[in-house]
């Protein structure tokens, strides 16, 4: 059995248009990548299909207590139950409205899949010159046992309008859920979007994440992904610049223990001149965690005066934690700046013991040097609970009692 | 307060101290020099617990407590602090960040309440006052980017919010210009009480016109071959080491 098969039953029983079925039928019989494709030599998605899932989703109603635990509080709150939109906002110059249909160019099978079986996510749509004070809050909530869900979301800003998002998945049982996650942000001119990802699920939930992001000229795009919780996670996060002036930037900070995977692939398609791209991954590995980093450039001929600036810097915290990090870079212009680094490392004997000897104890100090290591991401981040939470589930994970705040 | 008998320590193998004989007692500054190589940082991380160092004989003892046996943290909460001849960098921890989290743990081992934030800052403010330190210090990085001379006034900061028994400043002066060198003494002089004492590991007799100790050890190949008082230093200024060094290295051949 597994996931292929509960996705053929499943299908046959639902009515779709033929142009769907047709994906459906290439999906099936092409199935999952596996670790022969270039994309996915270091995750295996083995594990996670070979698991059954319930593909009919419920519905069920949450309870206040259980959004108000795992919200920051903020005021503009969508709410998903198992795919049913059960909680849009009433924004001035903001539209929510339930899924609607939208093309997408990537055509990775797991896009494919999406595109053919999705009938769930948002649609919002913001209008020109709207400055949003308050981030706008997504909650998707999974009740379903083993549940497979997909969701494909589209986000449009209007000319010169500024939104801060914050997204959050959570599986309110300890079942294997799993999650095909879609999100395509098209960002008109002289926008300014920022959209933080709290990856903080339940110890055997997986994800496969992919955000398509469009730039139009002077925009400003920020991606933050905290991963904290989770079995498997993939990210992949894919920027196209379509004007000058435009900024992509990306933070991520993975905290893994156990056995956990974390896989983030970004690419930044850089089709025009005088652009900037700047990511900063940073990775903390425990426990027999491991993690995996792919970061590709394309810099086009007409692309020129680009700046591009990729970091992924890893603290492997055991002897049995792992980390493939890989930078790709195409670079088809020629006055352009690019540059990239990785590291690989432990934490510094010497400033351990700089702190030790000033009475902070081996775990405190760990941790304080695990916090000063991840911060830099984590300071890029704007919005103030988006922060303080990240400080505090590092802390969490790294099971000590510390305030990082003065 | 502190007894050092026949110590012998090394590093992968190779013996360093070579059996140091030490007494420090409260209210004393005691000054320790020697050519480049001759154990001086060795001893100095050795009483810190540096744990790269093997002790191999002799012991040390602390107000009566056997250091040997203590953790470096738990020698901290003892009382003992040891100014770095090369402070890390700690990026992404700000100076005041840092010494929070160093007071509050000190403070947490010694079983008493954490200091209130307010009380703190003034602490800070005070101390940093005291050693000429600017305002804007306090937010900067822990020692990133830090001038050589930032980071032994830092150094010197943390002591004296540390407020410790045992203070062992290991080449504080190397690399300082004259007014930061002047700064970091006074605030030496300044924080020294009748209960509480320093160990002052030099190359040059240059500190020791500031800082005045009242016993002067010369190090050499692991041993202390001479002992005297503030004279010794200037001594050593004037003829050098070999005088000592060569006498010592025939003993001991």
């Amino acid at each position: 059995m597994g996931l292929i098969k509960n996705i053929k039953s499943y299908s046959e029983g639902i009515q779709i248009s033929a142009e769907k079925r047709e994906i459906l039928t290439s999906f099936l019989s092409n199935g999952f990548p596996t670790t022969k494709d270039e994309e996915w030599k270091y995750t295996s998605l083995k594990k996670v299909i070979a698991n059954e899932y319930s593909i009919e989703n419920k519905g069920e109603i949450i309870d206040s207590s259980i959004i108000e635990k795992y919200s920051l509080g903020l005021k503009n709150k969508i709410i998903f139950s198992d795919g049913k939109l059960i909680n849009t906002p009433i924004i001035k110059g903001v539209n929510i409205n339930d899924f609607s249909e939208f093309e997408s160019a990537n055509t990775d099978s797991i896009l494919q899949l999406n595109k053919a079986l999705s009938q769930n996510g948002f649609t919002i749509s913001v209008e020109k010159n709207t400055v949003l004070e308050s981030p706008i809050e997504i909650l998707f909530f999974s009740t379903t046992v083993n549940g497979f869900s997909q969701y494909r979301n589209q986000i449009s800003i209007g000319e010169n309008s500024e939104v801060k998002f914050i997204e959050r998945l959570q599986n309110l049982n300890n079942s294997a859920s799993f999650v095909n996650h879609f999100t395509q942000i098209n960002c008109a001119k002289n926008t300014k979007v920022e959209y933080n990802k709290i990856q903080n699920n339940t110890a055997e939930s997986q994800l496969i994440d992919t955000m398509n992001v469009y730039q139009e000229q002077d925009s400003t795009c920020n991606i933050n992904t905290l991963i904290f919780g989770g079995s498997f996670i993939r990210n992949n996060l894919n920027f196209e610049q379509n004007g000058s002036n435009c900024e992509s930037n990306m933070n991520g900070v993975s905290i893994l223990n156990n056995n956990q995977l974390a896989d983030n692939h970004t690419f930044v398609d850089h089709k025009s001149a005088h652009c900037r791209s700047n990511e900063m991954y940073k990775g903390v590995y425990l426990d027999n965690s491991k993690g995996v980093f792919n970061g590709k450039i394309m810099v086009r001929p007409d692309a020129q005066k680009i700046d591009a600036f990729q970091s992924n810097n890893n603290l492997l915290l055991s002897d049995t934690s792992s980390i493939d990090s890989k930078p790709q870079l195409e670079i088809y212009a020629d006055d352009v700046k690019c540059s990239h680094g990785c590291t690989i490392g432990q934490l510094d004997d010497d400033a351990l013991f700089y702190m030790r000897s000033r009475g902070i104890g081996i775990e405190e100090a760990k941790a304080v040097l695990t916090y000063a290591f991840a911060s830099e991401a984590i300071e890029n981040i704007s919005v103030e609970q988006v922060k303080t939470l990240a400080k505090k589930l590092l802390a969490k994970k790294l099971n000590v009692d510390l305030d990082f705040s003065l | 307060m502190l007894q050092i008998k026949e110590l012998k320590a090394g590093i992968e193998g190779n013996q360093i101290l070579k059996g140091i004989n030490l007494e420090v007692n409260a209210g004393e500054i005691h000054a320790i020099m020697g050519p480049n190589g001759s154990g001086k940082s060795t001893l100095s991380a050795v009483i810190a617990g540096k744990e790269e160092y093997e002790v191999e004989g002799g012991t040390i003892s602390f107000d009566g407590k056997n250091l040997l046996e203590l953790d470096p943290e738990e020698r901290a909460h003892n009382g003992i602090f040891l100014s770095f001849q090369y402070p890390v960098e700690i990026p992404g921890i700000s100076v005041s960040n840092f010494i929070k989290t160093s007071i509050t743990e000190k403070r947490k081992a010694q079983g008493l309440q954490t200091l209130p934030t307010k009380d703190l800052l003034k602490m800070m403010r005070e101390k940093m006052e005291l050693l000429s330190i600017k305002k804007g210090y306090l937010s900067r990085n822990m020692n990133e980017g830090f001038s050589g001379g930032e980071k032994k006034r830092n150094e010197i900061f943390q002591m004296a919010m540390l407020e410790p028994k045992l203070a062992i400043l290991d080449e504080t002066d190397s690399g300082l210009d004259i007014d930061a060198l002047r700064i970091v003494a006074n605030g030496v002089n300044k924080l020294r009480t009748g209960d509480n004492a320093t160990i002052v590991i030099t190359h040059y007799q240059r500190l020791l016109d500031y800082i005045v100790p009242d016993f002067v050890h010369v190090l050499h190949n692991g041993r202390i071959i001479k002992s005297g008082g503030k004279e010794l230093a200037l001594e050593l200024e004037e003829k050098g080491y070999d005088w000592i060094t060569k006498e010592a290295d025939k003993k001991w051949a």
